[in-house]
């Protein structure tokens, strides 16, 4: 597309100095008419070229090539600012969409063009490349820099004005779609110097030359940052919208700008080296986060597609950070080096690079090419970050720990990856071999058991409704970890199984409308290993599909823990309570018990009685986790009430103490126990103290207001025998016409629930195996008498601190966690 | 409502965040490959075979002295 001789001129051009080349050619052209001849054509034709196919210049004739025709006016101008020429450059979109560019340099040479015959500013503005005339460390212009140059500007411009200052004269010529209309001609006087260019996109190339502002502000604001000190100011006339870019900062400003909501763990660095006439300028911030943030720029253009400079940055700082952290032993546990991508995690940069012969590449010719330059920014990079890392040991630190953690991230990743690949690879659309799928395919109606164990599984096979009861049989794995230790869990290929099974896929494809159940029930053993699969269940569906269990798809069986039969009458229980509870529907009919104030009681009443004892049985227990010795507390409770009123009267307090003293001798004399009181000044009252011996090693067990006080007492004594009308001190049980006393109320109920478990048949199921395949279907997977326990989402964030704790490698941690939270595991498990 | 992320153990939202009870698509990247990998364990007991048949007495007892 060259205009021929385009070439020759610029070799012959005696360009160095710009300004004795104009100053030689002071006198604005002045040629007639005629001396427009065939170079002249020539060069209309190359623009001609064009304005036929416009976006080989700049890329399209979109909203795109509209705002590229500003970037070349603009280029030039900050070009110009570089060479330290005028600081400031103001852009104006005018209410017709027309441009003005308007900067303080020295202004576009306005002087004869040796070879042209024409004033070079004419030259520039009709000719293709023309930049490469006016080559030099003085003057570079800008315009082949992006490829085009401001001709290509003029030549799809529905008209084009060019005001130059210069040497005290003002200078104007118009042009019409890259036709000169007049001469270049001095208009006026100035004591200012630049150049202002003001043009309107040519309606019949650009079917829209509606310039966004946001977009010129974008670019604007970038030129600013890469171009340290310069200000550009963006107005828009149509909406009367200014704005202004200054940084002093430059570059450092812009990775600060880039970091603005992230959380960066240091200052920016930054790095300026000059070699070869390759200007290498780069800052970067790494942050907290995960994210890759690299901006790379040749000679002020954002090369997108990267090139050689990013390639020389990316190398540099792999190698710098690797060779450090070996230097420093600080890559323990990983095998190999860390990689780049994993360096570069939540790293913020910005290459900048000015190369006098820059070579664009790519697609989008956005792709810096100049090979020599990889070296320059390479070992610049270097020198600069082995003594950054040096000064800065924490940040050196922190950005391999960061690497260190993303390699593992990565790997996990992987490993994740082929987890669902080798899935869809062995299986693709099919489902596990192992799952017994039901015949229902409408998932609302469909459920699914997860059953640990083979056997259970086969049992479960036999047992279910195979209309729309699925089967997947899972088995927990069991690791000989040490000689002395068994650990628990699943096997990769058994979570493979269960999300092919439930159909919806995992991670980034995760899709809960894609369940094929909408009943998801884990079934395992009641036993230690049973809980231990439970956890693993629940833990795996809480944080890889909280959308199940929000749903509430998820449940858990509650298969029987004892079978009950009497003559050929079979119960099943679920568990102590229960069974307990139908123990004594059992036998309340054929025993009595004596009430003292009411006579004997059975049925109805006695159960009422029993309940009511076995409360008071459980806070004896209570108390006697609190160190009260449970005969003090039956004795206490049963000679008379115990209140604040006695232990601050002393009277009364006496006489309660006699009483407690001889029922104590009375009925457990191996306790040696001995009543005393002591004063309790903060209650200004009395406290009962009593000493025994317990093994032969002496206790005491305190009586005193805090104790009283407390509602856990008063329960006790309200649900203590003699409030029942059983004033003992003994009680009485009749069964088949035989009286049997006991001391204490336990003695009593234990030996009620041995009589009706005479002629009883209790079988204790440690297993779902253990049951045949009717059994289980009746117990736990007939919709009819079942019973699922739904699981919750609150009840598992709560629960997961606990599986974390659980499965982690950390023994000790883990033991006293238990123990403190002891009664939340137990929870968790029933 | 708060979580605690499972993995890198800081805060987390659970409403409106696809990743929960995550922070990130790489915690939970990070969890699903601890699954791959067969990293979740539950650790038995120290002293060898009483982990299978601890539960000679209640149930839930047996799984309290287990866990």
């Amino acid at each position: 597309m060259l205009p021929e001789g385009d070439g020759d001129a610029a070799r012959t051009s005696d360009a160095d100095n710009p300004e004795r080349n104009t100053d030689s050619m002071s006198q604005p052209a002045s040629q007639p008419e005629s001396a427009y001849g065939a170079e002249q054509i020539k060069v209309l034709e190359g623009l001609e070229a064009v304005r036929k196919r416009p976006a080989m210049y700049i890329g399209s004739t979109s909203l795109d090539g509209v705002h590229h025709l500003v970037y070349e006016v603009v280029d030039n101008s900050v070009d110009e600012a570089m060479a330290g020429f005028g600081s400031q450059i103001d852009i104006t979109v005018h209410i017709d969409n027309s441009i003005t560019v308007s900067d303080q340099g020295r202004g576009i040479p306005t002087g004869m063009h040796p070879t042209e015959g024409r004033p070079a500013a004419e030259v520039v503005l009709t000719t293709l490349h023309a930049g490469g005339k006016f080559e030099n460390d003085a003057y570079k212009v800008s315009g082949g820099l992006h490829g085009v140059g401001i001709s290509v500007v003029n030549a799809l411009s529905e008209w084009l004005e060019v005001e130059i200052r210069q040497h005290g004269q003002v200078f104007q010529q118009k042009y019409k779609r890259g036709a000169p209309q007049n001469e270049l001609t001095v208009v006026g006087k100035t004591d200012r110097t630049g150049t202002t260019v003001t043009y309107r996109a040519d309606p019949e190339i650009f079917p829209e030359i509606d310039h966004s502002f946001d977009v010129l502000a974008k670019r604007m604001r970038e030129l600013a940052f890469l171009n340290k000190g310069l200000t550009i100011q963006v107005a828009d006339e149509r909406t009367e919208r200014t704005e202004a870019f200054c940084y002093e900062g430059g570059i450092v400003s812009f990775v600060e700008h880039l970091n603005e909501n992230k959380k960066p763990f240091h200052t920016p660095a930054y790095l300026e080296r000059t070699t070869d006439k390759i200007v290498v300028e780069v800052a970067f911030q790494f942050n907290e986060g995960y994210s890759e943030n690299l901006f790379s720029f040749a000679n002020n253009i954002n090369t997108r597609e990267g090139g050689t400079h990013l390639a020389g940055f990316k190398a540099s700082l792999t190698r710098s950070v690797n060779a450090y952290a070996t230097a420093n032993n600080l890559l323990k546990g990983v095998k190999e080096n860390i990689s780049g991508d994993d360096i570069r995690e939540g790293l913020t940069a910005v290459v900048s690079v000015k190369v006098p012969q820059p070579q664009f590449e790519g697609q989008t010719k956005t792709k810096l090419g100049n090979s020599e330059v990889k070296g320059a920014v390479e070992s610049a990079v270097n020198e600069y970050l082995n003594e950054y890392f040096e000064e800065n040991p924490q940040v050196a630190r922190r950005v391999v720990d960061k690497a260190v953690s993303a390699a593992r991230a990565r790997e996990a990743a992987r490993k994740a990856k082929d987890l669902i690949r080798r899935k869809s690879a062995l299986e693709s659309s099919s489902l596990p071999g192992k799952l017994a799928d039901c015949a229902e395919r409408d998932p609302e109606h469909s459920e699914v058991y997860l059953v640990e164990g083979d056997s259970a599984g086969g049992s479960a096979k036999q047992g279910r409704d195979r209309r729309n009861q699925a089967i997947l049989p899972l088995k927990g794995k069991i690791l000989n970890v040490e000689k002395a230790r068994f650990d628990k869990m699943i096997s990769s290929e058994e979570i493979r199984c269960l999300i092919t099974a439930l159909g919806t896929g995992v991670g980034e494809e995760f899709d809960a409308a894609k369940a094929r159940y909408h009943k998801i029930i884990i079934m395992t053993d009641a036993d230690v290993d049973g809980a231990h699969i439970r956890t693993l269940l629940l833990t795996f569906f809480y944080r890889q599909m909280p959308d199940l269990i929000e749903r509430g798809f998820v449940y858990i069986a509650q298969p029987p823990l004892f079978k009950v039969k009497k003559g050929s009458k079979e119960t099943y229980l679920k568990d102590e309570r229960a069974l307990s509870a139908h123990l004594l529907d059992l036998i309340v009919s054929d025993v009595a018990v004596n009430m003292d104030k009411t006579g004997p009681a059975n049925g109805v009443r006695l159960k009422n009685v029993i309940d009511k004892l076995q409360m008071f049985e459980n806070l004896v227990d209570h108390w006697e986790r609190r160190g009260i010795h449970p005969a003090v507390m039956r004795a206490a409770t049963q000679v008379g009430e115990l209140t604040r009123g006695v232990l601050r009267d002393a009277e009364k307090q006496a006489a309660f103490m006699d009483k407690l003293g001889a029922h104590l001798s009375e009925f457990f004399p191996e306790m040696n126990a001995e009543v005393a009181s002591e004063p309790d000044p903060e209650h200004e009252s009395q406290r009962i103290v009593v000493n025994f011996r317990k093994d032969g090693v002496p206790r005491r067990a305190v009586l005193d207001e805090a104790l009283v006080a407390t509602a856990e007492f008063r329960q006790t004594r309200e649900h203590a025998p003699r409030k029942l009308g059983m004033e003992g001190p003994s009680f009485t049980v009749t069964f088949k016409e035989q009286a049997h006393t006991f001391t204490t109320s336990r003695q009593m109920l234990d030996f009620i629930l041995e009589c009706a478990k005479k002629g009883l048949n209790i079988q204790r199921y440690k297993g779902l195996g253990e049951m045949n395949p009717e059994q289980l279907w009746e117990t736990t997977m007939n919709p009819e008498v079942r019973s699922l326990l739904q699981v919750d989402i609150g009840d598992m964030i709560k629960a997961d601190n606990i599986f974390t704790v659980l499965m982690g490698d950390q023994v000790e941690p883990r033991r006293a966690f238990i123990e403190k939270h002891a009664k939340d595991v137990r929870n968790l498990d029933v | 409502m708060r979580v605690t992320c499972p993995i890198c153990r800081q805060d987390a939202t659970w409403e409106n965040n696809q990743y929960r009870p995550f922070c990130s698509a790489r915690c939970r990247t990070a969890d699903l490959g601890a699954w791959a990998t067969e990293s979740y364990r539950i650790t038995g007991q120290d002293s060898p075979g009483e982990g299978q048949e601890a539960d000679s007495g209640a149930g839930n007892a047996a799984d309290q002295a287990d866990l």
